[in-house]
């Protein structure tokens, strides 16, 4: 194993204090704690809070969308593991203004069940209501008639942005987690993988990967895709992701959409545009509208080297809430 | 009549039977899940009895709120965190109460059955901890105007019944699942884990009258 890292032990540690120094002015741990970190940036009197939280190892997700215009709390847990339950309960009472908090996150069973562990404490101790909305956008991991036990991946940043300027606005608890579930209804991701990922306490790959294959529909924690086949060609590579999206969730001429090509941690961007550049050719063909094209690393799992591509359908209402500013430390559309 | 001061006595008497079964509870949990059923009920009924037994309060739901947490921290297992989740439920009717009957017990054994209903979406009969549970919230109920000895013997057969059921049900749920039909003729453990709550609240209440 070759990592950057001191004692393994202290990998998630060492990370927040480096997001303390760096971006201190911004987001801060609370009472010290390294495993909440909230948002600096005023918000309106009332707002309603947007509380995330899971695993490290996937930054900018998940910590890095807590900021202007996205979230206001994030509960952080050691890699691929979740936070506890007590650590989110502190994030939901440290977010709440009085209107309640929308629990926003990927359905995983570690943190589905500490996530409800936690809005019954804080339900039960301090009054605060709380509603509970799950990414469930990775199409590989379960068939459509099944599409409640899919797992959460990139997508949850599109969700992260539209649930964020609606409280912004002003929006009831309500109708915030509404139009959170309403965004991840036209929203779908696949990812593909070339190399594996390795967790820092472990020290080796958490997989393997030919050199000469490719595993299509890999998690972000190294879960088995649904195929592992010959490397092809970027534009090969794209059709199948584009095929199985789409067959997924049809987009017709005149329809809109966002598409988000996300690195997983060791792909170079220019890598990322190539199928960027496919995947605008087949979808402006077929009639379709991009807008907002989101490029980089959104969604990561450590040194995992693949991508995953992610279409966000837009409605006039959806479009609004993705091009409203938002800027965290790792997050802007001011560029988009 | 359950107080803070029999609560502790009776948490302090689930912990115990807990401890004594907790190699049984294991290798009954090794036939098709990971094992660790009996660690998870042993150390989780010991931390929240330590709980109850230092902390001041005398809100009975305050104090199953505090023994829950401190019972999902000890033992953030699937069933460890199934079993909070029934404390807080059950705290959620007791909340405001310094003592209660055996009525409002039963009715907020009711509600925390439920609680593990709702947030780990399953049912009676689906070979887990329900099967002793549920049959025994009933059996509470049902019985409460017999006065406490009777009604927590009715509870402690019903949850007997229950976990003896499981031997004819497939799992459904947790790792045991994927054994499919081959779990059955085989008790589920968690449900053995329901009956020797209900065993152990039993114990206590004979003792206490």
């Amino acid at each position: 194993m070759k990592k950057i890292i001191n004692q393994p032990g202290n990998f998630v540690d060492e990370v927040m204090e480096g997001i303390v120094a760096a971006y201190g002015d911004r987001v801060k741990l609370l009472d010290g704690d390294r495993r909440v970190i909230l948002s600096n940036t005023p918000t309106r009197d009332g707002k309603v809070g947007i509380v995330t939280g899971g695993g490290s190892g996937h930054l900018p997700v998940f910590l890095g969308y807590v900021g202007q215009g996205l979230l206001d709390g994030c509960a952080v847990g050691n890699v691929f593991a979740s936070p506890s339950a007590e650590k989110m309960a502190k994030t939901i009472k440290a977010c709440d203004r009085g209107n309640g908090v929308l629990c926003l996150y990927g359905n995983y069973g570690g943190d589905n069940m500490n996530f409800d562990m936690a809005c019954e404490m804080v339900d039960l101790e301090d009054d605060i209501k709380t509603m509970t909305v799950r990414v469930k956008d990775d199409v590989a991991s379960a068939p459509p008639e099944a599409a409640e036990r899919r797992r959460g991946v990139a997508g949850m940043v599109y969700a992260f942005k539209v649930a964020g300027a609606a409280a912004d606005e002003g929006r009831p608890l309500e109708a915030v987690a509404a139009v959170a579930q309403k965004a991840l209804g036209n929203i779908r991701t696949m990812g593909i993988a070339l190399s594996p990922c390795i967790v820092p306490d472990v020290g080796k790959p958490t997989f393997a990967i030919a050199d000469h294959e490719v595993e299509i529909g890999m998690g972000i924690h190294g879960e088995p895709g649904i195929e592992v086949r010959a490397m092809a060609s970027a534009d090969e590579l794209a059709e199948i992701i584009l095929g199985k999206l789409l067959g997924d969730m049809p987009l017709t001429a005149g329809d809109t959409v966002s598409v988000m090509v996300n690195g997983l941690g060791a792909t170079p961007k220019e890598e990322l545009l190539i199928v960027y550049r496919y995947l605008h050719k087949q979808l402006s063909e077929k009639g379709v509208k991009l807008v907002m094209p989101h490029i980089g690393e959104f969604a990561t799992s450590m040194e995992m080297a693949g991508l995953s591509v992610t279409l966000f359908k837009l409605d006039s209402e959806l479009e609004a809430l993705l091009r409203a500013p938002a800027s965290t430390p790792f997050y802007t559309n001011e560029n988009i | 009549m359950l107080n803070a001061q029999t609560l502790r006595m009776a948490m302090g008497e689930i912990a115990s039977v807990m401890a004594e079964n907790r190699q049984y509870l294991i290798e009954l949990d090794q036939r098709n899940g990971d094992g660790d059923l009996g660690i998870s009920m042993s150390d989780g009924f010991a931390a929240a009895s330590a709980f109850v037994n230092t902390s001041e309060e005398s809100d009975l739901g305050k104090l199953l709120v505090g023994a829950s947490k401190v019972f999902n921290e000890a033992a953030p297992s699937s069933l460890g965190t199934i079993m909070s989740f029934c404390m807080m439920g059950m705290a959620r009717t007791l909340k405001g109460h310094e003592s209660a009957d055996t009525a409002l017990v039963g009715e907020a054994m009711v509600a925390g059955v439920a609680k593990i209903m709702e947030r780990a979406n399953s049912k009676p009969g689906e070979k887990t901890v329900l099967d002793a549970l549920d049959p025994a919230a009933r059996a509470l109920c049902d019985h409460a105007g017999e006065g406490a000895s009777a009604a927590w013997q009715a509870a402690a057969k019903a949850a007997a019944e229950g976990s003896d059921s499981t031997a004819n049900m497939q799992a459904v749920h947790g790792r045991a699942a994927y054994y499919g039909d081959k779990t059955i003729g085989m008790i589920d453990g968690g449900s053995v884990a329901g009956k020797l709550i209900f065993e152990a609240l039993n114990q206590a209440i004979q003792k206490m009258d």
